[in-house]
C-alpha cells in the first residue's frame, strides 16, 4: 500500500511547496475547469505547457505522473475498443474482415485520454506539493465562509485531519492482524471465493474493534486536553498570502481565460 | 488544601455491578500519590472519574476546592491533565510540535506564543529534537513523553498518569517512571499515578489500594507494604525489598532502606559492625 504514487506528498523544497495551500486549491479549481471547456487541442497544449512548467518548477519528474496514471489505462484501453466499434465518421483509416477503424475513434479516444492525462496531471501537482495537513487546513479557510450557513467547517476539517494521522496507524494495525491470523492458518492469497470472504472477515471484524476502541481513547484524550466542538479556538498554524500565491493565481486565472477564449470566441 | 477531595463516590458501567463503591480519599497539593490494583479493581474507573470524562452515579469530587459538575468542567479541564495508557491513541497532531499545540489551540493561547511553549515542554521532557517527527517514527516511551509535554504545556495543578507506562518496553518505562519522579518535589505539581506496577509505589508520599471497586488499604508505601498478606490475597505482590525487609521484621532486624541497594548496603555496615 505504501508504493502508491497517486495522492502522495514529496517532500522537497519548491517554490510551488512553499506557496499557499488556498492558493493552489483555487488554481486547482480555475484549471480544472479549463480542462472540462471544449477548447480544442491549441487549449489542451496551452494547460499541457503550463503544467510541464509547473512540474519542472516542483522538481517533479513526469515518469511520476505516468505511473499516477498506469491504472486508468485498462480503462482506455476498453474505450478505444467502445469507440472503435461504434464511431464510423470521419476517414477509414483501416479496415481488416469485419474491423473498421475510423479515425474519429481514435482522436475521440486520444482526446479523451489527454484530458484524463491532464486532470492526473494537475491533482498530482497539488498533492505531491501539498501535505496533507496544509490541504485540510486551506480547505477549512476557503470553506470558512459556509460556517456562516451552519456548516461545520472546523469539524470537518478536524476529522479529515485526525482521519490522515491515523491512516499510517491503522495500516500498520492491519498488517499485525494479517499477520496474526497469517499464524493461525488463514490463507489471504488463495482459495474459493467463499474462503476469500471468510478470510477477509477474520480480518475485518478485528480490525473494526480496535479501531472502536482507538476512536474511544482518541475522544477521552481529546476531551481531557479540552477540545470542546464548535468552541472557538485559536490556531497554532496560520496561513499567510505571499506574492508568489498572487502569481500562480493569476497566471491560473490567465490559462482559464485563454482557454475560453480559444474555446468559444475563436 | 487539598488537591483533590473524593467523598463516597461510586460508579457502575450499564448493567454491571458496581465498579466503584462508596470511594473516599483526599489528595494533599504537590505530593505523589499511586493508585495501585490489579485489573478490574476500578482504578482506571477512577481515573476517568477524577478527570471528569465520567460522570459519577453517586458522590462528589472536587478539584482544588472545585465540585466536578458541568458548569465547572472548563475549569477544572485547565486545572486537571491525564496521560493515559495507549501512546498512539492520544497523539492527536501529524507531529510532535502539533500534539502539543493541540491543547494550547483548545485553551485560547495566543498563536505568537506557541512556538515558545512547545520549544520550552518539549526539551523539559528531551524531546526537543524530534519536534517535526511524525508518530509512526517514534517510540512507545517517546510518545508518551509528547503526551507529558502536551498535558504540562497547559500548566495543570494536578497530572494524572493511567497506567502511562503499561505499554512501553523495559527502558521506556524506566526512564518515564525516572520523568514522573522528577517532577515530584515541586509544590505546584500533584501527581497522581494509577498502576499496577508495585515498584513506583514505593516512591510515592501516599498509596491507595484498590479491590473491586473499594478502598482496601491507604497510607504511606512502607505502611501499606507491611501488610504483605492482604496484599497477596487481593492478587497483589509487594516490592521485593519490602519483601526483604518484612523478613528481617519477623526475625527482629531493623532495616530502615526503601530500595534493595539501600537494603544491602545497610547489612553490609551492620555486618562489618558484628
Amino acid at each position: 500500500m505504501s508504493n502508491l504514487v497517486f495522492g502522495k506528498y514529496i517532500p522537497i523544497d519548491s517554490v510551488l511547496h512553499r506557496c499557499d495551500p488556498r492558493a493552489k486549491i483555487v488554481s486547482l479549481f480555475l484549471l480544472l475547469i479549463a480542462i472540462f471547456l471544449p477548447s480544442g487541442w491549441y487549449g489542451f497544449a496551452l494547460i499541457a505547457a503550463f503544467l510541464l512548467i509547473g512540474l519542472m518548477i516542483a522538481k517533479l519528474r513526469i515518469s511520476m505522473v505516468l505511473k499516477a496514471f498506469k491504472p486508468m489505462l485498462f480503462m482506455m484501453a476498453f474505450l478505444l475498443i467502445i469507440n472503435i466499434f461504434s464511431v464510423k465518421t470521419g476517414d477509414l483509416w483501416f479496415s481488416w474482415k469485419f474491423i473498421n477503424i475510423y479515425s474519429d475513434a481514435v482522436l475521440n479516444t486520444l482526446y479523451i485520454v489527454v484530458r484524463l492525462l491532464l486532470m492526473v496531471t494537475l491533482t498530482t501537482l497539488l498533492t505531491a506539493t501539498t501535505k496533507p495537513l496544509e490541504l485540510t487546513l486551506g480547505l477549512e479557510q476557503l470553506m470558512k465562509p459556509l460556517a456562516k450557513l451552519h456548516v461545520p467547517t472546523h469539524e470537518i476539517a478536524m476529522m479529515i485531519s485526525i482521519a490522515l494521522r491515523f491512516i499510517p496507524t491503522i495500516i500498520e494495525e492491519t498488517e499485525r492482524i494479517m499477520n496474526a491470523q497469517k499464524s493461525r492458518g488463514v490463507d489471504f492469497d488463495e482459495g474459493s471465493l467463499k474462503e476469500k470472504i471468510s478470510a477477509i472477515l477474520s480480518l475485518i471484524v478485528p480490525l473494526f474493534s480496535v479501531a472502536f476502541q482507538r476512536a474511544d481513547d482518541l475522544a477521552n484524550a481529546m476531551e481531557a486536553r479540552g477540545y470542546v466542538p464548535g468552541a472557538e479556538r485559536t490556531r497554532y498554524k496560520e496561513l499567510k498570502y505571499h506574492n508568489r500565491d498572487h502569481v500562480l493565481r493569476i497566471l491560473s486565472l490567465l490559462v482559464l481565460a485563454g482557454v475560453i477564449v480559444l474555446a468559444f470566441v475563436i | 488544601m487539598n488537591a483533590i477531595e473524593v467523598k463516597n463516590l461510586s460508579y457502575a458501567y450499564d448493567s454491571q455491578k458496581n465498579a466503584l463503591q462508596g470511594v473516599s480519599f483526599n489528595v494533599e497539593k504537590g505530593s505523589y500519590t499511586t493508585i495501585i490494583g490489579h485489573n478490574g479493581s476500578g482504578k482506571s474507573t477512577l481515573a476517568k472519574l477524577i478527570v471528569g470524562l465520567l460522570e459519577p452515579k453517586s458522590g462528589e469530587i472536587y478539584i482544588e476546592g472545585l465540585k466536578m459538575e458541568e458548569k465547572n468542567l472548563p475549569q477544572i479541564r485547565n486545572k486537571i491533565g491525564i496521560v493515559f495508557q495507549n501512546p498512539d491513541n492520544q497523539f492527536i497532531g501529524s507531529t510532535v510540535r502539533d500534539d502539543i499545540a493541540f491543547g494550547l489551540e483548545n485553551h485560547k493561547v495566543p498563536t505568537s506564543q506557541m512556538d515558545s511553549i512547545i520549544e520550552q515542554y518539549a526539551t523539559l521532557v528531551r524531546m526537543q529534537d524530534f519536534l517535526n517527527s511524525e508518530p509512526e517514527h517514534l517510540s512507545g516511551g517517546q510518545k508518551q513523553r509528547v503526551a507529558i509535554a502536551g498535558v504540562l504545556a497547559m500548566k495543570p495543578d494536578i497530572i494524572v498518569f493511567d497506567e502511562a507506562t503499561s505499554m512501553l518496553d523495559p527502558a521506556g518505562k524506566e526512564e518515564l517512571k525516572r520523568m514522573i519522579r522528577s517532577f515530584h518535589g515541586n509544590e505546584d505539581l500533584t501527581i497522581i499515578s494509577i498502576t499496577h506496577d508495585i515498584e513506583e509505589a514505593c516512591f510515592s508520599d501516599e498509596c491507595i489500594v484498590l479491590n473491586e471497586g473499594k478502598i482496601v488499604l491507604e497510607g504511606k508505601p512502607e505502611v501499606v507494604f507491611e501488610k504483605a498478606d492482604l496484599m497477596r490475597k487481593i492478587g497483589l505482590d509487594i516490592p521485593f525489598s519490602y519483601y526483604v525487609k518484612n523478613l528481617f521484621k519477623a526475625r527482629g532486624i531493623k532495616v530502615h532502606g526503601d530500595t534493595a541497594e539501600e537494603i544491602a548496603e545497610e547489612l553490609w555496615q551492620s555486618h562489618s559492625k558484628n
